[in-house]
């Protein structure tokens, strides 16, 4: 293997604390995963803090917390914070620790473009919040419509720009690490890790890297063009241009980005079910075969954020249907993960709570969305608030509840210690009491009429339901923070875990807690995707005792 | 119990309080489903709406139910010692089963949303008055064709000045965006309709009874955003044509002397 002749890290022990210079620059991916993660969770306490100066705008009418031109540049950071520097910075970081542990490898294939990959990302982050030192960071919402985003409504700042050029590096960084993740998966397995035999996480972060792959271009293509107009006077999306086109391009990427989110948490839910219900997966193949349908439906359903700018018929028709079958795959998904518990002996550990969390609120995520494909549902529910409800559930209800149960899973495998369980117990409920809270009655605050991106209102009647999604969002922060303090705290003060505490089916779990920074001293022979099991149960047999499944 | 069993039922005391305190004050305060529609496009929203709404709420219901099921009679606890799940790996005809159906639920609602779409959303050719809606940084402008412009400048407020429409009238509506894009939507009446720079984009509305109601700029245009209200208010044909008239004297003693 290449990567052998790269000098190897410094010898390091379990705790977050390391010498700066590792740090800048390991080459383990282990590591990187670690600053990706840690990057996430930056982004989302700062994205965070967002969200609440935004409720505390809307609890009541006429609020003039922060003034509108504030407001406008407060919602555009918290929807990119969450989106592109959050959510699929951490999902990256997960994969990067995980996918070459459960794949029996060494290290990522290209290690090097690893770490510069990740370097990219504070580069795109800092870049972002640049633009509030230039007169005023993008205020046209996360999506940045042109032409609001040109020059002729946007002069007083470079807001705009510096958000285009930090989605582009983004993008380059995206497109680097599918790459590799891609390349890792095919050329890196361990012997007997046939296809068939991956881990589910390591096939869903295939489908995730197709897409990055695929969709960042476009992204960055787009954003060049916005520059072009605005730095060169081009008339790509101007009044005078195609603003629309802006919308196609902006969709190609951005839809897909919804699934890039949500698989990965996908392949943590089925891995966490089977080992906390003692069963094997339900229908592995048809798993397989629904993650690839979602990913090749995932691509051709764009335009269904476009449905009121007025196209024909037939083509709004075409990715109407695209889009409901999209619930085909998702079905054969969450029934399949229902089947795999059904029966089983299920441990509701912390991880599992938010398995069943996730289940639970995704579901209504799932079936708000076929809702909003249909077109004349939709041009009600368009930009209204039951889309900032619908897109809250599967974006946290969805992504940000599985990130969680990743993290109370995989952290005694990263740091070699356990999560207190009773400030995870509390971490969950507030988590699921909140967030439902918060967003299961926004709902109606967009059928009765409320617009999204609105600084402020006049509307009485929507005054109750805003005050009761305020206090909700408050108790959600808490439990965020509960998280956090966890996870600082065990990091250096939680029980020590061994290798496998949770008596796991896949190979990270055969080695050390945390892994050396060559992963394995010998990677166990690898007969089904459930390797670890495997071994567990030839162990019980040479013991000559009962095998003590479900104990 | 420990601590991490009380969690939940603390939790759960908490908001339940805090359920009972929000009831008191809030009579209608929340609405689950559209204000009721006064244009026979937005009525068929709204009975799609509800059409929609059965196979969501039976599969909805249905499959909270399994997994709630899964989570109380499946936990380790409930099982009894010694318990060693049975080792599925699956089951071709339930996953075959739990694919076709979806599929064929998603079919019916999609070739039902179709046929509205083909009904109310082309641009109507037999309408009896035209208006040509334009949005703009931050207001709404319509035109009747006949000298009579309407101009709705935005106010926070919301007491912008009425978009007047007779009753028992097929007014078409024809968006035209001259700045950034804006969508105009009055909930009671329909969807929205972006208006958009560079092409028309069509809409209708056909209201039967007196009444005002109100709308936003559902489109992100600038800070004037929040602004941008909209009330519509349609007039019996008397009080129509009287307010035409007066529009029109208004217009015709304004008229541009050419100088």
């Amino acid at each position: 293997m290449a990567t052998t002749a790269l000098p190897r890290p410094k010898s390091y022990d379990d705790t977050f604390f390391k010498p700066i210079s590792l740090w800048l620059t390991t080459t383990d991916h282990k590591l990187i995963g670690i600053m990706y993660m840690a990057t996430g969770l930056i982004s989302m306490v700062i994205g965070g803090i967002f969200a609440l100066i935004i409720r505390l705008q809307l609890s009541q009418p006429n609020l003039s917390v922060v003034d509108a031109e504030t407001y406008n540049q407060l919602i555009s950071a918290h929807g990119v914070t969450m989106i592109f520097f959050f959510v699929t910075i951490f999902l990256t970081g997960i994969a990067n620790y995980m996918v070459p542990l459960m794949i029996g490898a060494r290290d990522m294939a290209f290690p090097r473009v690893n770490l510069l990959g990740f370097w990219l990302v504070p580069v795109s982050i800092l870049l972002y919040y640049g633009g509030f030192f230039t007169g005023g960071a993008l205020d046209a919402g996360w999506t940045g419509y042109a032409p609001l985003t040109e020059k002729a409504y946007q002069s007083h700042s470079l807001g705009v720009d510096f958000w285009a050029l930090s989605i582009i590096v983004w993008a380059i960084s995206g497109i680097m690490a599918s790459t590799n993740f891609l390349t890792t998966i095919v050329a890196l397995r361990a012997p007997g890790m046939k296809l068939t035999r991956l881990p589910l996480f390591v096939w869903a972060q295939i489908s995730t890297s197709i897409l990055l792959l695929v969709v960042g271009a476009p992204l960055a293509a787009a954003m060049i063009l916005v520059e072009f107009d605005r730095q060169l006077g081009t008339q790509f999306f101007t009044t005078t241009g195609r603003p629309v086109l802006y919308q196609h391009l902006f969709w190609f990427f951005g839809h897909p980005e919804v699934y890039i989110m949500i698989l990965p948490g996908f392949g943590m839910i089925s891995e966490i079910i089977p080992v906390f219900a003692r069963k094997p997966i339900f229908g592995y193949m048809s798993m397989v075969a629904a993650l690839f349908g979602i990913v090749f439906l995932s691509m051709t359903v764009w335009a269904h954020h476009m449905f009121t700018v007025g196209m024909n018929t037939y083509v709004e028709g075409f990715f109407m249907i695209m889009t409901m079958l999209i619930a085909v795959p998702t079905g054969i998904k969450f029934f399949n993960w229902i089947a795999t518990a059904w029966w089983g002996s299920i441990e509701f550990t912390v991880p599992m709570k938010f398995v069943f969390g996730f289940l639970a609120t995704f579901l209504i995520g799932g079936i708000t969305g076929v809702y909003l494909a249909s077109v004349p549902v939709d041009t009600q529910l368009h930009q209204s608030y039951f889309v900032v409800a619908h897109l809250h559930y599967v974006l946290f209800g969805g992504s940000v509840f599985t990130i969680f149960a990743g993290v109370y899973y995989w952290f005694p495998k990263i740091t070699g210690r356990m999560m207190n369980r009773a400030s995870g117990e509390w971490n969950f409920w507030t988590a699921f009491v909140g967030f439902n809270g918060t967003f299961l009655i926004m709902h109606t605050l967009g059928l009765e009429g409320m617009p999204r991106r609105i600084a402020t209102y006049t509307n009485a009647t929507w005054a109750t339901t805003n005050l009761i999604i305020t206090a909700s969002s408050f108790l959600l922060a808490f439990s965020v923070l509960l998280f956090l303090i966890n996870v600082v705290r065990s990091w250096n003060h939680g029980e020590i875990a061994g290798n496998d505490p949770w008596e796991a089916n896949t190979l990270e779990w055969a080695t050390s807690s945390p892994p050396p920074p060559y992963n394995f001293e010998g990677v166990p022979p690898v007969r089904s995707f459930m390797p670890l099991r495997d071994l567990r149960e030839a162990e019980a047999l040479a013991g000559g005792q009962a095998a003590p499944a479900g104990a | 119990m420990t601590a991490r069993d009380r969690a939940p039922l603390y939790v759960l005391g908490l908001i339940a309080g805090a359920f009972l305190l929000s009831s008191c004050e809030a009579p209608g305060g929340v609405a689950p489903i559209f204000p009721t529609p006064v244009s026979p496009n937005g009525q068929d929203i709204y009975n799609l709406y509800e059409l929609i709404s059965i196979p969501a709420i039976i599969i909805f219901v249905g499959t909270e139910a399994a997994i709630l099921w899964v989570v109380i009679r499946y936990r380790r606890s409930r099982q009894p010692a010694g318990y060693v799940p049975p080792q599925i790996h699956g089951h071709n005809g339930l996953e075959i089963g739990w694919t076709l159906a979806p599929l064929a639920i998603v079919i019916a609602i999609a070739a039902y949303s179709f046929s509205v779409l083909q009904q109310d959303f082309q641009p109507v050719s037999n309408p009896d008055m035209t208006v040509i809606v334009s949005g703009h940084q931050f207001g709404w402008n319509y035109d009747y064709g006949n000298g009579v412009v309407v101009h709705q400048e935005g106010t926070l407020a919301g007491d912008v000045t009425p978009f007047v429409v007779p009753t028992h009238t097929l007014v078409k509506l024809v968006f035209k965006g001259t700045d950034v894009i804006h969508s105009w939507w009055v909930p009671a009446i329909s969807g929205k309709t972006d208006a958009v720079p560079g092409y028309d984009n069509y809409s209708w509305l056909k209201i039967d009874q007196p009444g005002t109601w109100h709308g936003e700029c559902a489109e992100l245009c600038g800070v004037g955003h929040s602004t941008m209200q909209i009330i519509v208010q349609a007039m019996d044909k008397p009080a129509y044509t009287e307010w035409m008239y007066a529009q029109l004297t208004a217009v015709s003693l304004a008229s541009p002397s050419p100088s």
